[in-house]
């Protein structure tokens, strides 16, 4: 009886490594890798390793991706598991895949520096990631043999910051530049902080030796990992509670990490921060553009939308300047699975669509002349709750109408102006007793957040819960939504989270509807009254007039904060509700806000005080949020 | 190729299971027959009994039996019950009479169901019946019918039909030898399903009785199904319905039992005469009480009717055994509950070296009952069973913990502030003090501890989204109520070394309340390390959840504010007047660790566990969606006013 094991053991074993052979063997048997320092202008050499076919017959483009990341595995005869992606597929095309160093990390020579500014005006060595990249592809055209002379470059979040920067180059050579969750700005909307407020836990594990370890010195050259030392804790809400302040998470961070003492040290979006933006390269473009996010990117979603529009703004007139979004975490849409996204089912591998129908498309017309792209449109944009791609000749789409929903006393929301006279909801914000970003006891960041049930957040006292009837017919939401709250606090300082929830029916049948996921089927989610996070965002109360000057709250006074939510395109269907939440933490992902006027990268634990938040509904002041729907 | 492998693997399986299968059943089946019979009440009411009969007869046997409301199906002689696929096997190879019978009034018997029928002590009358005496009409037709039976009779049962072995030990027949009550409904509006200590537990009730509690004209084989719920998310679900008034709507007029609840909202006359406690004097037979210590339906059942047995009836041989067990896990497997893990089976401990033993030797004269202490009891935290002669132990302590400011508890009190001081100095620094804690305090005051009780943002009972309520929310996590604004949290440094809690937990609260009515709940909670994991050899679910930092529920209690004074008689709040809200809880018996805390949280809700206070002092059952308010509510801790939580501490 045992042997039957064996033999599907041995039967299912082969096939798998079978599998696996057909497109490594390939790969290893029709390319060759070179490693080589490249020269930049200041004499500092940068590591590059490349894969070049072996083919004589054709001339070959050449697809670069420069990375802080390492392009490990290191060694001419150790190849990269390319094959395990749908990356392969370059390689059957035979182009020459390049991946780099950048300045100061891993094998590269040089210091390293974290959003290196773009620098307009580089006189005489003055170096910055575009001549760095300049002068990569300058010397791979003139000493890679067979490449045919046109190169392209993308990468995916920090690479994906490179690539923007790649694009600024403006080498001739360079054809297409697809930079995909862009890492853009760490202050308004990408990683670190978005609209000023902390994301303390992100910023903390990609710095600190106890995490990802990024922020460690590199004195010289080096090949290996930075070891991490791992947490105390399994529960980040307890780990960043009981830290209490950012001074105490500094103490952990040890003093060797530069970066940390520099956003410890830039409260503000002053000249500092502004010199980080890297919608500041998006000027004057001349390669073909294709910008890639996710909706769902917990990471980098700010980045893709805002340095395409910045782009679009930048460059008018400019042919091809293009857009993808589709319902991914960060980096989803190069994984082989695209279905879904937490419990979120989208009907079809998106990801796959991507790779075949956009990204592939897009290198094989600008660099090898093949194809054509005319599949592509300026906008192409997967819609979920609809689970469609859709495309549009412009973003948001012209065909939009601004719809002003009113949020009401007894929880309603509707786009009926209140005509009460001095009307309310209010709840205490306790720094004590944050609210969770997430349900479950757990420590590392989720990535499904970004999608997940907020009936957990609607059972608190702390979180005010406004939602429409049930809807008639289906509402389209594509492009920004604007949260304009009217407020008083009893402090000077607070944070303002509102949440855009899409609210499923309660239907038992529900569940069986194909579309949504059930993950566990021993122990499938309850789809039925599901409220799915749409979209999310925090504003810092002292940022409300001016992100370079703060300015406190009066307590007791009433003041307008408004703010843009980064870009949405989902479909709340009919027999669905539109649910906005308002709470004023979001823990531990972003640091709490002492809820006073003060530096709080220096503030100590005395410092955090509740605050009793007032949202105002009545017919003076009158808090909202503005969706842009799509007409039919 | 794929097909045919599967194909093979199926039937390989497939046999195997149904081996295994066949030795116990078609054993049963060989060596069984069943007969159903009517069995007339003094009344002339006949009840349906279906008995298993051993066709041995080299010796006489005695006889078991459980007396239900859930049916003794399945009906017809030739079919069997799944009986032997339970640890009972062993009940089936000592060639026992097996009975199930139906009670008055249920399923295919003749008469009237009364819930939880009161215990008459004086029957005059052939008319005046309860449940002992149509046990005792039972048990005198099996021993004078049954063949082969040897006259010595036992009764068991979980749950409700642990209350009818509690009824069955009062019948005072001389053949009835050994009675085990299991997990015995006892009082439900003390402590058991329906209501504790006066709360209601509307979503048990809600989800038993539109089924249970339908009309019962002439005998049947089955009562069809009862209300769905449109919503699979019970917190939404109840909170939507809004006021228990509503749910009356819901459910329709024909549930009898359920309007009755309605009727009876404080403890009267009405609720004391359903005191299963009532009859517990000059209890004949052997008695073993079983429960289990994290049984959310009826765990204050069996540790109180044990108790009462005890205090009324002390000539009674009568022991108790408690297991960390969810309701009737102490017949099945016992290795964990939720993400607790137990480090053995505790359950077949349970069955191999007591249930069985007991039923042995008292029907059988079989072995011995040496090892059956008075108190056999699983100390959870220490995962060890242990023997004590007396429950609660003779060798606690009650010590006070302290619920004080900054979220600490301490065995150490407050101190009050010293408002005479005797010298100059002295009155400097006080007044001092008080300035600089104007400046300092920026939390509602040092005194005392408050947060807001909002009726529309209920404190969940358990985290996730869910229907049906679970059996492990008294044992999970509760670090997801510890973040919220509404619910307190004190708790101790670091054990230095392991604090043994057993026998009842006191709440001891001093607060005001903004309103005239509040609810209280206290929970008793175990702080594992941070770092800490279970070892993989020891059996638990597969989960995989994070264990480092667990805030294990121990003990957890309501306490309905209004009865603070007196069940029968309530009483309203002065609004913030500092008052005294005392009550106990069900006792726990539980190692807290060297290098853990002991945590106590307080907060006024459990949604939707027990139904909402409306915060108002007002019956309600009759209440509307507008009586319900939020209640500021504020413990305090000021070295005069001092909260605390009392604990039977093992020396």
């Amino acid at each position: 009886m045992k042997k039957i094991f064996f033999i599907l053991f041995i039967f299912f074993n082969s096939f798998c490594l079978l599998a696996q052979n057909a497109d490594s063997t390939w790969i290893v048997n029709n390319y060759y890798k070179i490693e080589k320092y490249i020269p930049m202008r200041d004499g500092i050499k940068l590591f590059t390793s490349i894969y070049i076919p072996k083919d004589k017959n054709d001339k070959h483009p050449i697809l670069i991706k420069r990375t802080p990341y390492s392009c490990a595995p290191y060694g001419e005869t150790i190849f990269k598991d390319w094959w395990n992606s749908y990356q392969k597929d370059y390689f059957k095309e035979g182009y020459i895949m390049v991946t780099q160093d950048v300045r100061g990390r891993w094998m590269s020579e040089g210091e390293f520096k974290d959003v290196r500014p773009f620098n307009p005006n580089k006189k005489g060595k003055e170096i910055d990631e575009s001549s760095d990249t300049y002068e990569a592809i300058d010397w791979l055209i003139k000493n890679i043999p067979g490449n045919n002379g046109n190169v392209g470059v993308f990468g995916i979040s920090y690479p994906g910051f490179y690539s923007t920067m790649a694009a600024a180059s403006n080498h001739p050579a360079l054809k297409a530049v697809s930079p995909q969750a862009p890492v853009t700005n760490w202050f308004i909307g990408d990683d670190f902080h978005h609209n000023g407020a902390f994301f303390q836990m992100d910023a903390f594990d990609f710095y600190s030796p106890l995490g990802f370890a990024f922020g460690v010195p590199h004195p010289h050259p080096r090949s290996d990992a930075a070891a991490s030392v791992g947490y105390p804790d399994h529960d980040n809400y307890k780990f960043y509670l009981e830290t209490g302040t950012l001074k105490n998470l500094t103490k952990y961070m040890g003093d060797s990490i530069a970066f940390w003492k520099d956003l410890m040290s830039h409260p503000n979006y002053d000249a500092w921060w502004k010199a980080r933006d890297g919608r500041n390269a998006t000027k004057n473009l001349q390669p073909a553009m294709l910008w890639v996010g996710g909706l769902f990117d917990a990471e980098d979603c700010w980045g893709a939308w805002n340095a395409y529009q910045a782009a679009e703004q930048n460059n008018p007139g400019k042919t091809f300047n293009k857009i993808v979004e589709g319902p991914w975490f960060h980096d989803q849409w190069s994984d082989h699975d695209g279905t879904h996204h937490g419990n979120i089912k989208f009907g079809s591998n998106t990801s796959e669509y991507f790779q075949q129908h956009l990204e592939i498309p897009f290198f094989n017309y600008f660099l090898k002349g093949k194809g054509d792209v005319s599949q592509i449109a300026e906008a192409n944009i997967f819609v979920t709750g609809a689970n469609e791609w859709k495309t549009f000749s412009q973003w948001p789409p012209a065909g939009k109408q601004d719809e002003i929903m009113y949020l009401h006393a007894n929880g309603k929301l509707n786009s009926v102006k209140p005509a009460t006279a001095n009307s309310f909801s209010e709840y205490i914000s306790d720094p004590a007793k944050p609210v969770p970003y997430e349900e479950q006891v757990h420590f590392n960041r989720t990535r499904t957040y970004m999608s997940d049930d907020q009936r957990f957040a609607s059972r608190r006292t702390d979180v005010l819960v406004f939602q429409t009837d049930t809807l008639t017919s289906d509402v389209t939401v594509t492009g920004n939504v604007i949260a304009d709250i009217m407020t008083s606090i009893s402090t000077t300082d607070a944070d303002f989270v509102v949440k855009v929830i899409d609210v499923f029916p309660d239907y038992l049948s529900y569940n069986n509807v194909d579309i949504y996921a059930e993950e566990d089927p021993v122990n499938p989610y309850p789809m039925g009254g599901y409220q799915m996070l749409v979209r999310a965002e925090i504003f810092r109360g002292r940022y409300r007039k001016s992100y370079e000057t703060p300015s406190a709250f009066t307590p007791g006074k009433i003041e307008e904060v408004k703010f843009e939510l980064p870009s949405i395109a989902h479909s709340f269907k009919k027999g669905h509700r539109i649910m906005v939440q308002v709470q004023s933490s979001w823990f531990p992902l972003v640091d709490r806000n002492p809820q006073q006027f003060i530096d709080i990268y220096h503030a100590d634990e005395k410092d955090f005080i509740k605050s009793d938040i007032k949202i105002f509904h009545d017919a003076k002041n009158a808090s909202k949020i503005i969706l842009p729907v799509l007409n039919k | 190729m794929k097909k045919y492998l599967f194909f093979i693997l199926f039937i390989f399986f497939n046999s195997f299971y149904l081996l295994a299968q066949n030795t116990d059943s078609t054993w049963f089946v060989t060596n069984y027959y069943k007969i159903e019979r009517y069995i007339p009440m003094k009344d002339g009411i006949k009840l349906f009994t279906s008995i298993y009969i051993p066709k041995d007869k080299t010796e006489m046997h005695p006889v078991l039996m459980t007396r239900t409301p859930y049916s003794c199906a399945p009906y017809g002689e030739d079919k069997f019950s799944g009986i032997w696929r339970t640890y009972r096997i062993a009940y089936l190879k000592e060639n026992y009479i097996i009975v199930t019978q139906d009670v008055r009034g249920r399923y295919m018997s003749e008469g009237e169901f009364v819930d939880v029928r009161p215990f008459n002590p004086n029957k005059k009358t052939n008319k005046d019946i309860d449940e002992a005496s149509d046990t005792y009409d039972a048990i005198d037709w099996l021993i004078k019918n049954v063949p082969d039976n040897n006259g010595n009779v036992g009764v068991l049962g979980t749950s409700y039909p642990g209350f009818y072995s509690t009824e069955a030990s009062l019948s005072g027949h001389p053949a009835l030898k050994a009675v085990s009550p299991q997990a015995p409904v006892t009082d439900w509006f003390i402590g058991d399903d329906f209501h504790h200590k006066g709360a209601f537990f509307a979503m048990d009730g809600f989800s038993f009785y539109p089924t249970f509690g339908k009309a019962h004209p002439k005998p049947t084989t089955d009562y069809g199904i009862g209300f769905t719920t449109p919503v699979k998310d019970n917190y939404k679900f109840y909170l939507q319905t809004g006021a228990v008034k509503n749910l009356d709507k819901l459910i329709g007029d024909s549930i009898k039992f359920w309007h009755e609840l309605y009727q009876h909202p404080n403890y009267d006359a009405w609720w004391k005469a359903r005191n299963a406690r009532n009859g517990l004097y000059n209890v004949k037979p052997a008695i073993l009480w079983v429960g289990g210590l994290f049984d959310a339906e009826d765990c204050w059942g069996a540790w109180n009717a044990y108790k009462a047995a005890e205090k009324q009836s002390p000539q009674t041989n009568s022991k108790i055994v408690m297991g960390p067990w969810y309701h009737g896990q102490w017949s099945g497997e016992g290795s964990f509950l939720g993400n607790v893990r137990f480090g053995s089976n505790t359950s077949a401990y349970f069955q191999q070296n007591i249930e069985i033993p007991f039923f042995n030797y008292y029907l059988k004269a079989k072995g011995s009952v040496t090892q059956i202490a008075e108190a056999n009891i699983f100390i959870t935290g220490e995962n060890q069973w242990k023997k004590f002669g007396q429950w609660p132990p003779a060798d606690i302590t009650t010590t006070d913990l302290f619920l004080s400011a900054n979220g600490k508890a301490s065995f150490n009190a407050t101190q009050p502030v010293n408002e005479n001081p005797q010298t100059t100095g002295d009155k400097i620094k006080v007044i001092t003090d008080k300035i600089q804690s104007v400046f300092t305090s920026n939390k509602a005051g040092a005194n005392f501890d408050e947060y807001i009780s909002d009726p529309a943002h209920p404190v969940p009972y358990t985290e996730d989204v869910h229907n049906r309520r679970t059996r492990e929310y008294m044992t999970d996590d509760q670090r997801f109520t510890e973040r919220r604004t509404d619910v307190l949290t004190f708790e101790t440094d670091v054990l230095n070394n392991d604090v043994t809690v057993t026998g009842p937990v006191i709440a001891d609260l001093v607060t005001s309340i903004s309103t005239t009515d509040a609810d209280f709940v206290v929970k008793l909670i175990d702080v594992f390390p941070d770092d800490f994991e279970y070892s993989k050899e020891i059996k638990g679910n597969d989960k995989n959840y994070p264990m480092g930092g667990y805030e294990m529920l121990v003990r957890a209690e309501i306490m309905r504010g209004k009865f603070r004074n007196s069940f029968e008689n309530p009483e309203p709040f002065t609004p913030n007047k500092i008052t005294e809200v005392k009550w106990e809880l069900p006792d726990v018996a539980h190692s807290f660790k060297k290098g853990h805390r002991i945590m106590v949280q307080v907060q006024s809700s459990w949604f939707p566990l027990a139904d909402r206070n409306p915060q108002k002092f007002i019956n309600i059952y009759q209440a509307d969606n507008t009586d319900f308010q939020k209640a500021t509510i504020r413990i305090y801790h000021d070295g005069v006013n001092n909260s605390k939580i009392i604990l039977p501490i093992l020396k």
